[in-house]
């Protein structure tokens, strides 16, 4: 028949506090030397940059967010596109049929600066 | 004088901490560590199985409450160092087993404390201390390779709870989960040693421990 949990428990910490009464006196010793080891961090000046730490995060997360705000719009574009003139394009009054010509009135275009047409 | 002193090394943190309230921290620290040591030392040793590492753990756990938790109250340290202690337990066996499969990776012999083999560390029974001695460190092999047996979990409760006389709630802080959990852990450890020490057990219990 099992005993009850708290005679078992009882005797289970008397066989281990009695391990702890037979511990040697270099063990005790060492014990000793980490404690006052230990006491010691109480003296010991506590870092500054752990003080500034959480300011110092704050303040690089605003940098963080003010540049991602502030990149210019179409900095990262292909070069020779225009995509504000695209839409003033599709969005204009001009008739379409001269976008299909855009080429034919490239070339006068170029034709007038260079003096040939006319 | 006291006072202004009291004052100064409160307003300023970066400075050595001095003064009349600094020494009573100072007393009252030593003799929690002092009350707390030697049973924290046995609970890392049944943890780890080396005394060496389990002193060095926790010196660790020592420092870092000091370091860290100097400021709380009295009655939050026993947890918070317990804690500490066996989150130094755990991180060591993580790192015995990296280490391990380093050794097995290189082709060498693992020696994982897994391995333990309880019949094997009992001691020899040749009579080489007085028998009272003799009997009461093979109930303390029995026990603690009982103990070390038991899942994780199961065995950081039963250790808070029986060994170091934490309650329900410090043990719940110590182990960072639910009262509930430690109830459950507890129980679960106290039915699996009971099964494992009744096939050890000589004849029956003494008034310190196993029977002598």
């Amino acid at each position: 028949m099992n005993e009850p949990d708290d005679t078992f428990d009882e005797k289970l910490k008397a066989t281990f506090d009695a391990s702890v009464d037979e511990l040697d006196a270099a063990t005790l010793s060492r014990l000793n030397r980490s404690r006052h080891a230990a006491l010691a961090e109480l003296q010991r000046p506590r870092h500054q940059w752990s003080i500034w730490m959480p300011a110092t995060g704050v303040a690089a997360a605003i940098v963080i967010a003010v540049m991602v705000v502030q990149i210019p719009a179409g900095v990262n574009e292909l070069p020779g596109t225009a995509p504000v003139t695209d839409m003033e394009i599709l969005l204009g009054e001009d008739s379409i049929e001269m976008l299909e010509d855009l080429e034919f009135y490239s070339w006068i275009d170029t034709a007038e600066k260079e003096g040939d047409v006319g | 004088m006291d006072v202004s002193t009291t004052v100064f090394a409160v307003s300023c943190p970066g400075t050595p901490i001095t003064g009349t309230r600094t020494l009573q921290k100072e007393r009252q620290l030593n003799q929690f560590l002092a009350e707390i040591e030697r049973r924290a030392l046995r609970i890392a040793e049944i943890g780890v199985r080396d005394r060496d590492e389990a002193l060095d753990l926790v010196q660790d756990a020592m420092i870092k409450l000091v370091r860290n938790y100097s400021d709380r109250s009295h009655e939050e340290w026993a947890p918070l160092f317990y804690r500490i202690l066996q989150n130094g337990v755990r991180d060591w066996h993580r790192r015995q087993a990296v280490r391990n499969r380093v050794m097995v990776w290189f082709g060498r012999k693992s020696s994982d404390d897994n391995d333990y083999d309880a019949i094997a560390a009992a001691p020899d029974p040749a009579g080489r201390a007085p028998d009272e001695e003799l009997q009461n460190s093979e109930a303390m092999q029995r026990l603690e390779a009982a103990v070390y047996e038991l899942p994780t979990r199961q065995r950081e409760a039963f250790m808070l709870r029986a060994f170091e006389g934490l309650d329900v709630a410090g043990t719940a802080v110590a182990m960072g989960c639910s009262q509930g959990s430690v109830k459950t852990h507890y129980s679960r450890a106290v039915h699996s040693l009971r099964v494992t020490l009744e096939d050890h057990r000589p004849e029956d219990w003494g008034p310190e421990g196993f029977k002598r």
